[in-house]
Parts: structure tokens; C-alpha cells; sequence
């Protein structure tokens, strides 16, 4: 496995490459991603916190804008906690396209919010049992605002955030039933 | 107790980390120009249709937060800081110790809004620059920057969430926006009305504060996050305003001063990033 940051120097922010890829590494083995290669490309010239993946069999592209491994509290400082998340979100993403039941899922760009959010879900409930410092509520907003602001939808945040193993058709399924039982 | 409490000594526990406007400024990125189709966006605006939508809801909720301890602190010093009758009347001080019950209650508002959303308090840092435009040793350029311009901009703060509550079909959101929104037009409006009583029979000091409520909103454009453009993520609440007692030639000038401020972000931003690039 080989990992790659870049840049390799931080002009807009104070990230530190090899530590990103220290991380990244710890994060792959504990993926099972320890066979692949991955490349961290990071927009430092924008503060959003959006992150893209792109997931062949053999390499993984993480694009990360500087907002996304930011410490919040200190703008401009990179988080390890941040960047843990950030980069364990995006490769459990690449490892259910990869090796889940994902590879028929849209990439990433044509994906509506609502999959988006419900993926989400089932991605940070599985690194929450991981043992990750996750905000739930959070996730649950977010799932909220995407599929709406109801019981019955709540109930079916629940379901995909027990769920351990899914496919792509069925999670797809599961945040359909919610826009739908909101309307 | 201390009078005229200097921005650096607002208490604070260690949940919170404070940066000053000028910090803030420093910092080259941006949301604002395209380098390439998916690292930004076509509309900054705060709406639920933006893909970071909650981050971007939370973090300004976490804003509209730490901007209402301040305005409890600024009306709060308001109160004390001036001696009755001969500094400040009675009435003034009265209707500012209502407005620090109000800002009490919007600080309580929006720690619950904070959990809702799912985020914790301290998480984002805090900008001092509220606090820092009610430290003016004049109670009427207080009321000019505090209540005419920071409550202005609360107002075009709370306009922008309570539309983000009503799309998103976020029902606590909406209704809390709309009841702090209506508290805030108060507010400014009492800064306009003893702005104009004080300063009756002293149009030297009247022209000082409307010059410094200028200077403040300028401050609180925040480098182009509040404007018309769509760029900015928060947009300007022209009818709240007019409600709260703006003049359309006011309305129309906080909205040139914001203009100014995004394109001189804009221009900054381009130039740092060409340097980066060379």
C-alpha cells in the first residue's frame, strides 16, 4: 500500500502532510484497506468541509477540501479527529464500492441528498461501533433535513444506523421509504 | 464593579476559543471563486440545497450563539457603564436591561437550537468582533453600533436560518428564528428611536453616530458574507429592516458597504492564491 498527500506543503493552512498520511493509514488498516493504494488530494484554498471519493479496485482518491480536517475551533489548524473522520468516512465509502454491495451505487456526483444522507448514516453508525467519537444527532439532522422532519422518518434513521451489513438497492430503498412516508 | 470592560476580558470557560475579526480576515481561503466544476459552489446562500447544508446551518447557528452572549454582554454593560440621568436616561438604560433579558433568552434558545442540530457548544471558534463594536465610551454610538447595526445584522442573520428552517421543513428551527426575529426588529428599532431622541438638539453628535454605525456595518458586512449576491451566505432582510425602522437610503447604503466588502474579499482572496500559485 502506498499513500500520497497532496500538497506536499500547506501554504493557506497548518496541515502537515505526512501526518495526514499516518492517519490515513491507520484508518485503512483498520478498514482492511492495507492493500490498496490511496491518494489524499486536499483543496486547500477552500474552506468547505465537502469530501469526494473516487474507488477502483486498485486506488482510491480522496478529495478533501481543507474544511473537512479542520479544527473548528482554531480555523486554519488541522484536527486529528477531523481528519480521522473525514478520511474513515470517505474509505468506508470507497471499501462498500469497492468490496460491499455498493458497485452499482451512482458516484459520488450524481448522488441525491437524500442517498448521500442516508449512506452517511450507515457509514458513521458502523465507525461508531468501531469505537469513533461520533455525534449522533448530528447524523440524525442531517438525515432529517434530507428526508424530513418526522417520526417515521426518524424510525427509519434507526434502521439503517442498527443495520451492519446492507446493499446499495436496499439502503436506497430504506431513504426512499422515508421521503416518502414524510410526504 | 469595572466599567468599560475591554473585548479581551469577556469570561469565558475553557470550552471557548476567541479570534478577532482581523484573524479571521487573514485566512486566504474561500468559498467564493470557482477553481474548478466540484470544489465550489454557484450560490453561497445558507439553504438546504447545499450539499454541506447542516455543517453550514451549525456552524452558523453556533454563530448566531456566541453573537448573542455578546449582545447580552454589550446591553448589558450599557446598563452599567453610564451614569443615569446625566450620561444615559433612565428610559435608555431600562429598555437596554429588556434587551439583555431578551439576548438571555436567545442564548438559552440557542444552546437547545445548538443540541438539536447536533452541535456542541465551544466547537467553532468565537468572533469577538460584536462585542468589540459595544465598547464605544459614548452611549449613543453604542446604540448606533449595537442596536442599528448588529442587530441589523441579526436581523439578516435570523431572516436566513428562519428560511432555512421553513425550506428544510424544520419546525423548531423555523418557529425559533421567527420569535428572535421579532425581538431584533425591536431592538433596532429602539436604537433608532433614542438615537434620534438623544441626539434631538446635537447634530454634530448625531452625525459621529450614524458615522460610526456606518464604520460598524461596514465591520459586520464580514468581508462579503452579508449581502444581496448570492455569493454571501447570508443575505440582506431588506422588509425586516424597513419594519425595524430603516430608511431606504440606509437599507440601500448597508447594502453598497456589503457589496464593497465582497469584492474586496473577493480581490484579496485572488491575489493571495495567485501569490500561493507562484
Amino acid at each position: 500500500m502506498t499513500i500520497t498527500v497532496t500538497p506536499e506543503t500547506f501554504h493557506f493552512v497548518s496541515f502537515d502532510a505526512p501526518h495526514t498520511a499516518r492517519i490515513a493509514a491507520r484508518v485503512a488498516t483498520m478498514l482492511g484497506l492495507d492493500d490498496i493504494d490511496i491518494d489524499i488530494v486536499v483543496d486547500e484554498t477552500s474552506p468547505l468541509a465537502r469530501v469526494f471519493v473516487d474507488a477502483a479496485p486498485d486506488r482510491i482518491v480522496v478529495t478533501a477540501h481543507s474544511g473537512a480536517l479542520e479544527d473548528t475551533k482554531h480555523p486554519t489548524n488541522q484536527s486529528d479527529r477531523a481528519t480521522t473522520l473525514a478520511l474513515s468516512r470517505a474509505l468506508l465509502k470507497a471499501r462498500d464500492r469497492v468490496r460491499g454491495g455498493f458497485a452499482d451505487a451512482p458516484a459520488d456526483s450524481a448522488l441525491e441528498l437524500r442517498q448521500t444522507a442516508a449512506w452517511d448514516v450507515h457509514i458513521v453508525a458502523r465507525l461508531s461501533r468501531l469505537g469513533m467519537e461520533i455525534n449522533k444527532q448530528a447524523s440524525l439532522y442531517n438525515f432529517r433535513n434530507r428526508h424530513g422532519f418526522a417520526d417515521s422518518v426518524d424510525g427509519v434513521f434507526e434502521t439503517i444506523w442498527s443495520i451492519e451489513a446492507t446493499t446499495w438497492s436496499e439502503l436506497d430503498a430504506f431513504s426512499a421509504r422515508a421521503a416518502t412516508a414524510r410526504a | 464593579m469595572k466599567k468599560f470592560m475591554p473585548v479581551e476580558e469577556l469570561a469565558r470557560d475553557e470550552r471557548f476559543h476567541q479570534v478577532t475579526q482581523a484573524e479571521r480576515m487573514r485566512d486566504g481561503r474561500s468559498a467564493f471563486s470557482a477553481n474548478s466544476e466540484q470544489s465550489r459552489r454557484s450560490s453561497n446562500r445558507i439553504t438546504p440545497e447545499r450539499p454541506d447544508a447542516s455543517e453550514a446551518a451549525r456552524g452558523l447557528m453556533h454563530g448566531i450563539f456566541v453573537g448573542e452572549i455578546q449582545a447580552l454582554e454589550g446591553a448589558g454593560r450599557t446598563c452599567w457603564d453610564f451614569t443615569t440621568g446625566e450620561e444615559a436616561p433612565f428610559a435608555l438604560k431600562l429598555d437596554m436591561a429588556r434587551q439583555a433579558w431578551d439576548e438571555a433568552r436567545h442564548v438559552e434558545i440557542s444552546v437547545k437550537l445548538g443540541d438539536w442540530m447536533g452541535s456542541e457548544i465551544g466547537q467553532f471558534a468565537e468572533n469577538t468582533v460584536l462585542f468589540q463594536a459595544a465598547c464605544s465610551n459614548d452611549p449613543v454610538l453604542r446604540l448606533a453600533g449595537v442596536n442599528r447595526a448588529l442587530e441589523g445584522l441579526a436581523i439578516d442573520v435570523f431572516t436566513t436560518m428562519k428560511e432555512f428552517g421553513e425550506v428544510a421543513g424544520d419546525p423548531y428551527l423555523e418557529f425559533c428564528e421567527d420569535w428572535m426575529l421579532a425581538d431584533e426588529v425591536t431592538h433596532v428599532k429602539m436604537g433608532s428611536d433614542w438615537l434620534r431622541k438623544v441626539t434631538e438638539n446635537d447634530p454634530e453628535r448625531r452625525k459621529k453616530a450614524l458615522e460610526f454605525q456606518n464604520i460598524v456595518d461596514k465591520m459586520f458586512s464580514y468581508g462579503g458574507t452579508r449581502s444581496d449576491s448570492d455569493e454571501s451566505s447570508i443575505g440582506l432582510a431588506r422588509r425586516f429592516r424597513e419594519l425595524a425602522g430603516f430608511t431606504d437610503d440606509e437599507v440601500e447604503y448597508v447594502a453598497e458597504v456589503s457589496m464593497q466588502a465582497l469584492n474586496e474579499r473577493k480581490a484579496m482572496i485572488a491575489e493571495k492564491q495567485a501569490a500561493a500559485r507562484r
